[in-house]
């Protein structure tokens, strides 16, 4: 049989996702082994029509980055989303709640009009997409065990309940016991609560889970000091496409 | 920003992850993506020109030993910060946690093997590349050659500094022309906007942008490894040193060449394995008082150290809750990037002659110019599955398209 081929491509990252691949160290070996890996950076020509699985790291913030994006799934018969930004916008989003017009002005000065922009999206926006990984990078085991799936032709699981139940599974002490907030309630769990257990508290990088209490975690966040603006600075760092995308 | 110095140990153990991140970083750039060239040659087939190329060549125990150590220094890092990429232990005023003596310990036999580790890698570079006098030729040659201003961040005693510092800027010829802290870097350094990129292109502000070229009464100036070097005057730790020595007799100083950038990266990887095995050494890092609490209200700051492509300035500027209003980064490779340009520029008009088939070989040359700046770009044109694609048009005089080769 052969092999399945495997193309990487990026669009508005920061190449931290497919790091924690290369970073996979001997894991690595054996992943490039398994596949025929056709491209990993940008479509090659002879060979980028014929791939079987696209992963797509980073998120679509430019309208000329859309027919390249209709190419690559075109041609992929699985396209797989990697990372926050292609999951769920990412970071990238932030700017979708300044005037874009200020924004590249505060950066390329009087020759902004120069730089084409648009409010960024996550891949789904624009493609259908069949699977995504999330975090903010990748969790490098939870890529090997979603590769594994793929090339068995299975669908990969991922949790579907708040990181607070790896948080409790690690015996944190939560941090709203500590004078901080976390978006660890209404977010998707698989990270073992890392960033809580590493002394800080949940962003929310892994996106919200399936059906959020969003009502809630705002009552929590308010009953605990938070103004409406810091809270939707809360909700937006991560999972602010989901405010623009009802 | 927070207005708050942290613990001595604390500086000490993020320099040590930092220290433990070069390493890394140094091992995956020289052997995925330089020493393709020099172990298999410039133009060796494009199959082979790889990092399993490499393996295949000085065998795979060594292959082994790459990996092995890639993986030990993130394991280091994992150990300091719970993970490499995007941690969240950094804290105003410290760390979320500090080093047990178990870890310390574990850490200082890891450190160990990678100093060992930088003594082959030395001495694999001076016997595939120093003994080869092709090579050397190679590195010295006019089409590889830009004489640039040259940034690093130096310590106390003017030697290369990674993690804190001043900011040393030397001229074309090695003459020391600005000396600056972090916060002063608006004074030092402006950046020019071009259409066709989104990158920008940094220079100096008191020489002033005059477009692509080089020189004295040009500002545009080049950091990362071989810039790091000449604007210091050696490295603190002994081996580096000695290897920094005969880097020096060998090259002369400034280093003008774009392909001794590979060379000042070995010596900063044998430099960052000794400082790491020096950081594990002291005892006092598992202090568990890593950090202090912040009092004061949070403002603006602005913070450099030098990440393994250039020095890296990150300036935030926050209201009172600390909440971003303003960011300006300056990242490793932008500082390159108009010495990219005119690097690969330089090399395409130099290797290429009038009427002389372009082979791949003479494409991967043209590569090899910008390949020894940065493993971001690297990665691009040199990593494990292959190339990148690479369009090159011949243009006449009058801008009439005379060859396109295209490589797929
Ligand atoms: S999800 Fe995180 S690691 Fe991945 S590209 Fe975005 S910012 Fe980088
Ligand atoms: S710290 Fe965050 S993730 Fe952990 S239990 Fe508390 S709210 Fe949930
Ligand atoms: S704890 Fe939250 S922010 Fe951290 S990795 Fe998990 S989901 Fe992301």
């Amino acid at each position: 049989m052969d092999k399945p081929r495997v193309a990487f491509f990026d669009f508005a990252s920061c190449e931290g996702d497919q790091l924690q691949i290369v970073n996979l160290e001997e894991d690595l070996l054996k992943v490039v082994g398994a596949v025929d890996v056709v491209s990993f950076r940008e479509a090659m020509k002879g060979h980028s029509d014929n791939y079987d699985i696209a992963f797509v790291e980073g998120s679509i913030t430019r309208r000329s980055d859309e027919p390249r994006l209709l190419e690559i799934r075109k041609n992929a018969k699985i396209l797989v989303a990697i990372g926050a930004c292609a999951t769920i916008g990412g970071v990238n989003l932030l700017k979708n709640f300044q005037d874009l017009e200020s924004v590249r002005k505060f950066v390329y000065g009087d020759k902004f009009f120069q730089y084409e922009t648009y409010p960024a999206r996550p891949i789904k926006a624009v493609v259908p997409v069949d699977l995504e990984i999330h975090q903010c990078p990748i969790n490098r085991d939870e890529f090997v065990m979603a590769f594994k799936a793929l090339l068995m032709g299975k669908k990969p699981e991922f949790p579907n309940y708040p990181v607070c139940e790896d948080c409790k599974k690690a015996e944190n002490i939560c941090v709203f016991e500590m004078g901080m907030t976390c978006m660890g309630p209404v977010t998707r769990a698989g990270c073992g609560a890392c960033c809580v257990v590493e002394g800080s508290v949940c962003w929310g990088c892994r996106g919200f889970i399936d059906h959020p209490n969003a009502d809630s975690e705002r009552e929590v966040l308010a009953k605990y000091g938070l103004s409406v603006g810091d809270i939707l600075k809360k909700f937006r760092l991560y999972t602010g496409f989901s405010e623009v995308s009802k | 920003m927070y207005h708050a110095d942290p613990p001595e140990v604390t500086k000490k153990l993020r320099e040590m992850f930092y220290s433990a991140h070069y390493v890394h970083s140094h091992i995956a750039h020289f052997y995925a993506l330089a020493a393709p060239d020099f172990v298999l040659g410039p133009d060796a087939d494009p199959a082979v020109r790889n990092i399993l190329g490499v393996v295949d060549k000085v065998g795979l125990p060594i292959g082994g030993e790459v990996i092995k150590h890639r993986g030990i220094a993130q394991d280091i890092q994992v150990m300091i910060a719970g993970r490499s990429t995007h941690l969240v232990w950094t804290l105003p005023g410290g760390v979320s946690k500090g080093i047990t003596e178990e870890e310390r310990a574990q850490i200082e036999e890891k450190a160990k093997s990678c100093v060992e580790f930088s003594k082959f890698t030395l001495q694999l570079f001076d016997d595939v590349v120093l003994k080869n006098k092709a090579y050397v030729d190679l590195i010295l040659s006019e089409p590889y050659q830009l004489k640039t201003y040259y940034m690093g961040l130096v310590d106390q005693n003017d030697k290369v500094n990674f993690y804190d510092g001043k900011i040393k800027v030397v001229d074309p010829e090695g003459k020391e022309v600005a000396k600056y802290t972090p916060s002063e870097y608006l004074d030092n350094i402006a950046e020019h906007v071009e259409p066709w990129s989104y990158l920008k292109f940094p220079y100096l502000k008191k020489v002033g942008w005059k477009g692509f070229v080089d020189g004295k009464e040009s500002g545009v100036y080049r950091a990362a490894p071989a810039a790091r070097l000449n604007a210091a005057s050696g490295m603190a730790t002994p081996l580096a040193q000695e290897a920094y020595e005969k880097y020096i007799t060998t090259l002369g100083k400034p280093v003008h060449a774009t392909l001794a950038n590979h060379w000042a990266r070995v010596i900063e990887l044998m430099y960052a394995s000794e400082r790491l095995l020096e950081l594990a050494q002291d005892k006092s890092i598992t202090d568990p008082n890593v950090r202090i609490l912040p009092t004061e209200t949070p403002t603006e700051g602005v913070g450099v150290v030098e990440a393994p492509r250039g020095t890296l300035y990150h300036h935030y500027k926050t209201d009172k809750n600390g909440f971003v209003e303003k960011a300006n980064l300056i990242v490793g490779t932008t500082n390159n990037h108009a010495p990219i340009s005119m690097s690969i520029k330089k090399a395409a008009m130099g290797l290429i002659k009038k009427g002389q088939v372009i082979s791949n070989g003479i494409l991967n040359m043209i590569e090899m110019a910008f390949r020894a700046y940065d493993p971001c770009f690297s990665c691009a044109t040199h990593s494990l599955p292959g190339q990148m694609p690479l369009k090159l048009t011949i243009y006449d005089i009058h801008g009439k398209v005379v060859e396109q080769l295209e490589r797929a």
